[in-house]
């Protein structure tokens, strides 16, 4: 099973463990990640919001570029996941939509044709391989440990284009966190926004939701956060710290990416994983885990 | 608690028909994402579930929908509270109406744009893409930190095609005005 | 009482609903040694077939002239019981039956024993009152196979179309000229935008063909006498000064009168001829003559020619008709705006009702279908129409809300956005209630056309004096913003109120008014069509505001009712009725003012039942300060032995 792999932005620049345990994770379960050749940024929300127009034809470029390597795109990023899957749909949909995205790309000699698919890596590995065979590829259970996981927004909605989980009680993460052997326990709130997107625009808001979710989390005897998305774990792990600081309420809960757990559960050490580049130390979980 | 010497005010004409302008949502239900705006019945359903509404009041979703609905063209677009939404899609998915309502915002945001109003955070990242192909540039020094973990280096960007998209849909021209702000 | 009492006392099990609680066998025990009781059981289901089997074969059996069942609420069996009686050859109020079920056996679940010694006590009490129990007569009137439908309106139509067609012979009575009502004055219908009078018009002229329906129009209601079965209704026609025979409705005398007079059915907004039709497609087609205006120039009578329809020596005519049954469906009147001076309704000139629009878009109406403003006859390009007006409104008195605003106001704003979608428009409302079939998917149209909902009723209404514009104030509460939207007209949604008519009616037939003022049903939810008094039936709008889907669902209600009731030709009336002892009564009449259903006769200093409206509440009884009147089946002995009996235990 190959696809074409695109990192983004922000994993490649800022999450090096995480990069590394998808690649490591995929590799190990049999896939066949290929770089995307001169993939750029997918153009998310800064973008959108300032030009849609633009941004759809940024995405249609990295789509056409899928297509000519004619593979399927794997996303590891929520906000990646649904703008390409959103332009993905609308150009294939809508007709007037297509023509003028391909009016723009005429100018760098590309066509959408849509005639490739995007998807995310959870949805890779729950629908590809499924969880009896993550089960089974397990070497080191992960018994005993107690999880929150935190979906994040952009892979669930709009549930009408993305069509990945149920919007209100999805159940394909926490599915994969209880096949590597540890338990993903419920919390308050479990789906409200982290408030990612709201850096930089305020960063009380962003600040506030980071907290809020923090707190709640901490109301549980969990040992980590599992989250799905670069965004929500930099908001989270790096912002946890300035958190901690800004409302005095010192907070320590590792958060993982879910491939760095599925890792670990694959018999992958920390240190081959890059668990040491984590703000937050993961050391607490790690023991518990042994 | 002491003897207030008066009370503040805001004095405030009622709005005119002349501020509303039929031609303001007819234009956002034009954008992809608009078409639905017309079916909005202030039902608040998208207030309810709003995290940023329920941390600040800064941020109401159905009021600025009824703005939109009544033509105030100038109040909204100039509206700093436009740029509050978290795009987390939780209204959209639960409005009665099937009003899309995280991407009305961006359509209105677009607008906006067009008017010269844009917060400062996307225009430098907006900029920094047709800089480098990515928001996030990757740096020496990232390289060599991915090297030593065992990173493969990865393909540039096509800064190039970039360019060119961003100039056949006067995205760079927009940039620079707002830049220019 | 003549005969010596043998009782047959039946305590049933009902399976375990009483017998778990109480110990029938012992009640059933105690019962046999209790005076008069010949034979006493207990069975496991007394309404059962062998049940019953058994209670009749004991009668027979054992010569029993009373019986008594001890199980759940008369409310339940009594009737089977008494068939029971009947089918062995006794009077069915020879028979009592005993509650130890509801009133014994479920309300005291954890108390066996005391149950048990009440449910004795129960049937000790019955036991007493059987013995003084007496037949009662089993009556029944003859019933005449006729109805009169007062009101002409949709549902009057419809209601008479029923009948007829079910072989009653129908009267349809109208005061105004035509049938119609103010169905007929609309332009389209909601949800389904139906030409009104095109889906009227057909039904209208059924009405005047069908040979079961005799059409009174132009005329007045003097009386109605009698009671279920045989209503004497006492009406007199007015003079038309027209022959309605000789009419045929050709016009000619039309085209020669030379007086205008405004038209009611324009809203005064038209006019119309001293002689001449409401509308064209009245029903029936006669002329009529205001006399009022006529100068008496008679070349109307020149013009009519040969065909001599015109009488200007027509008198009224007084005519009595015989019918079994009444449905009342006399309609509803629109509140007059002009109380609520805040809106400047009779002064601004660009102020009108939604009735007023509605006759203005009609094609058949007085500017053959353009909306014009009074003040300067040009179109308007933004109207403003407000909301509940009179309605929901504790100063005008009507606080109830009015049911078909929302949706008709949504209808002409659809109306006239489709013809006209430059012109803007505003409604003012309090809430859209949108709650029929069709009505979400017409709101969602309206939407679709930009017809703008502002959320805030408007405080008040200032004329430019110049432009004769208006501007409308109020909040846009969604907003919490003050609005000034000033518009070329405004429509205001005017409420439906009680018609003028409607008191004098309630007293004539004796059917009381709801607190809102319109014609009170028997009961709100199972009895929507009913009255209080056995053969008056209400359908439409008088009945309170609705819309013309559910008057005629009414209408068609209130004809089946009428017709289940008169079908067999005879009505089987109440037995249990009071009982005026003549020799003690006074005659001072205080029984017959009490008496909520007219059922006391006063005459010649004595009062009398009449037997065919009594329903035995009792409330003569006992306003009767000479003792005179005694309820049969409970007479003052029959209760006071039970009470005895009672404190006896």
């Amino acid at each position: 099973m190959s696809y074409a792999l695109f990192l983004g932005c922000v994993v490649p620049a800022r999450e090096p463990s995480y990069e590394l345990s998808v690649r490591k994770v995929f590799r190990e379960l049999g896939f066949n990640l290929i770089d995307l050749k001169g993939a750029t940024c997918c153009a998310p929300i800064p973008v959108e919001s300032l030009s849609f127009k633009t941004s759809l034809a940024i995405a249609a470029y990295n789509l056409c570029l899928a297509e000519e390597a004619d593979l399927d795109l794997m996303t590891i990023c929520n906000g990646c996941f649904q703008v390409l899957s959103r332009a993905n749909l609308l150009l294939k949909r809508d007709e007037k939509l297509r023509t003028d995205a391909n009016d723009v790309l005429v100018e760098v000699g590309k066509e959408f044709k849509g005639t490739r698919n995007v998807r995310d890596y959870l949805q890779v590995i729950y629908g590809d391989l499924g969880l009896e065979k993550i089960r089974g590829s397990v070497s080191k259970s992960l018994k005993g440990l107690e999880v929150a996981t935190f979906y994040g927004c952009h892979i669930l909605k709009p549930s009408s284009v993305l069509m990945f989980d149920d919007p209100e009680r999805p159940h394909i993460l926490d599915d994969l966190v209880d096949a590597t052997g540890a338990k993903s326990i419920p919390y308050l709130h479990k789906m409200r926004c982290c408030g990612g997107l709201l850096r930089g625009i305020s960063d009380d808001l962003a600040r506030k939701l980071a907290r809020d979710k923090l707190f709640n989390v901490s109301q549980t005897q969990v040992d980590c956060i599992v989250t799905v998305c670069p965004f929500c774990f930099l908001q989270l792990d790096l912002g946890q710290l300035e958190v901690s600081r800004r409302f005095n309420e010192p907070y320590k809960i590792p958060i993982l990416h879910y491939p760095e757990l599925l890792g670990l559960a694959l018999g992958m050490t920390p240190d081959e994983l890059g668990l040491h580049t984590h703000r937050i130390p993961t050391e607490p979980m790690l023991n518990k885990i042994g | 608690m002491s003897a207030k010497e008066g009370v503040e005010v805001k004095i405030r004409e009622p709005l005119r028909t002349s501020d509303l302008d039929q031609s303001f949502p007819e234009e956002i239900m034009k954008h992809p994402g608009g078409e639905k705006l017309y079916l909005c019945y202030q039902c608040g359903s998208c207030a309810g579930g709003c995290p940023v509404g329920k941390i600040t009041d800064s941020y109401r979703p159905r009021q600025i929908i009824r703005m939109a609905l009544l033509g105030l063209r100038d109040e909204v677009l100039s509206r700093d509270s436009i740029w509050l939404c978290a795009s987390c899609y939780t209204c959209q998915e639960r409005c009665p109406q099937g009003v899309e309502i995280a991407d009305l915002m961006l359509a209105i945001r677009n607008m906006a744009a067009d008017k010269g109003y844009a917060p400062k955070a996307f225009v430098d990242q907006a900029s920094a893409l047709i800089e480098n192909g990515r928001i996030v540039e990757i740096s020496d020094l990232t390289e060599r930190r991915r090297s030593t973990l065992g990173l493969p280096s990865i393909p540039p960007a096509s800064i190039e095609a970039v360019r060119k998209i961003v100039a056949k849909t006067t995205f760079d021209k927009l940039l620079e005005k707002l830049r220019g702000k | 009482m003549v005969e010596k009492p043998r009782i047959g006392v039946y305590v049933c099990h009902c399976g375990l609903n009483i017998a778990g609680v109480v110990n029938v066998k012992e009640v059933a025990e105690y019962a046999k040694g209790l005076p008069g009781v010949v034979i006493a059981r207990d069975h496991r289901y007394a309404c059962s077939d062998p049940g019953q089997e058994m209670i009749r074969k004991d009668i027979t059996d054992y010569g029993l002239n009373r019986v008594i069942v001890a199980a759940c609420s008369p409310r339940m069996h009594e009737p089977t019981f008494r068939k029971v009686l009947e089918d062995a050859g006794l009077n069915s109020y020879l028979f009592e039956m005993v509650n130890i079920r509801e009133q014994c056996s479920w309300v005291h679940m954890n108390e066996p024993n005391q149950a048990t010694e009440k449910a004795k006590d129960l049937v000790r009490m019955a036991v007493v009152r059987a013995q003084l129990l007496e037949p009662l007569e089993v009556k029944e009137v003859k019933a005449l196979k006729s109805v009169l439908v007062i009101g002409g309106g949709v549902a009057g139509i419809n209601a008479a179309l029923d009948l007829a067609e079910m072989g009653f012979k129908t009267y349809v009575f109208e005061r105004s000229e035509s049938i119609g009502g103010h169905m007929a004055q609309l332009d389209k219908t909601f949800p389904t935008m139906d030409c009104s009078i095109c889906i009227l018009g057909p039904k209208m002229v059924e009405v005047s063909r069908h040979p079961n329906i005799e059409i009174i129009s132009y005329a007045d209601l003097l009386s109605v006498e009698g009671f279920v079965g045989n209503f004497k209704a006492r009406i007199r026609k007015n003079p038309r000064y027209v022959v309605a025979e000789n009419c045929t409705g050709c016009g000619e005398c039309l085209d020669v009168c030379p007086i205008e007079i405004p038209n009611e059915w324009d809203r005064n907004m038209g006019v119309r001829k001293a002689i001449s039709v409401p509308f064209p497609q009245a029903v029936p087609l006669v002329f009529t003559i205001n006399m009022d205006h006529c100068i008496e120039c008679y070349k109307c009578i020149d013009a009519c020619g040969a065909l001599q329809a015109i009488n200007f020596a027509q008198k009224p005519e007084e005519i009595e008709l015989e019918v079994g049954a009444i449905i009342v469906a006399i309609g509803h009147e629109l509140y007059d705006p002009s109380q609520l001076g805040e809106y400047g309704y009779g002064v601004y000139a660009n102020v009108i009702t939604s009735l007023e629009l509605e006759r203005l878009i009609n094609a058949a109406g007085p500017t053959g279908g353009k909306v014009f403003r009074a003040s300067d006859g040009r179109e308007p390009h933004r109207i403003g129409f407000i909301q509940c007006v009179g309605s929901r409104d504790k100063r005008t008195g009507q606080i109830y809300c009015s049911n078909t605003c929302c949706e008709n106001a949504i209808k002409l704003a659809v109306q006239i956005k489709e013809k006209h979608p430059e012109c803007e428009i505003y409604i003012f409302y309090t809430d859209i209630r949108a709650f029929g079939r069709g009505f979400e998917e017409l709101y969602r149209k309206a939407r679709e056309l930009w017809v703008n909902f502002i959320r805030g009723i408007p405080a008040e209404v200032i004329e430019d004096p110049e432009t004769k514009n208006l501007i409308v104030r109020a909040e846009d509460t969604f907003l919490g913003e003050m609005v000034e939207i000033d518009v070329d007209l405004i429509v205001l949604s005017v409420g439906m109120v009680p018609p003028k008519t409607l008191e004098e009616l309630s007293r004539i037939l004796h059917i009381p008014r709801g607190p809102d003022g319109f014609f009170l049903e028997a009961h709100p939810k199972l009895r929507p069509v009913d009255t209080h008094t056995a053969g008056i039936f209400l359908a439409g709008t008088s009945q309170g505001p609705k819309n013309i889907h559910d008057s005629v669902a009414q209408a068609k209600a209130a004809a089946a009712s009428a017709a289940a009731l008169l079908s067999k030709g005879r009505i089987r009336v109440e037995s249990i009725i009071a009982s005026v002892n003549q020799d003690l009564c006074l005659g001072c009449g205080l029984c017959g003012e009490v008496c909520p259903y007219g059922a006391m006769k006063v005459e010649n200093k004595k009062s009398s039942i009449l037997e065919a409206l009594c329903r035995g509440c009792g409330v003569c009884a006992s306003a009767c300060p000479e003792k005179a009147i005694s309820m049969m089946h409970f007479t003052d002995k029959q209760v006071l032995v039970q009470v005895a009996s009672a404190f006896q235990g």
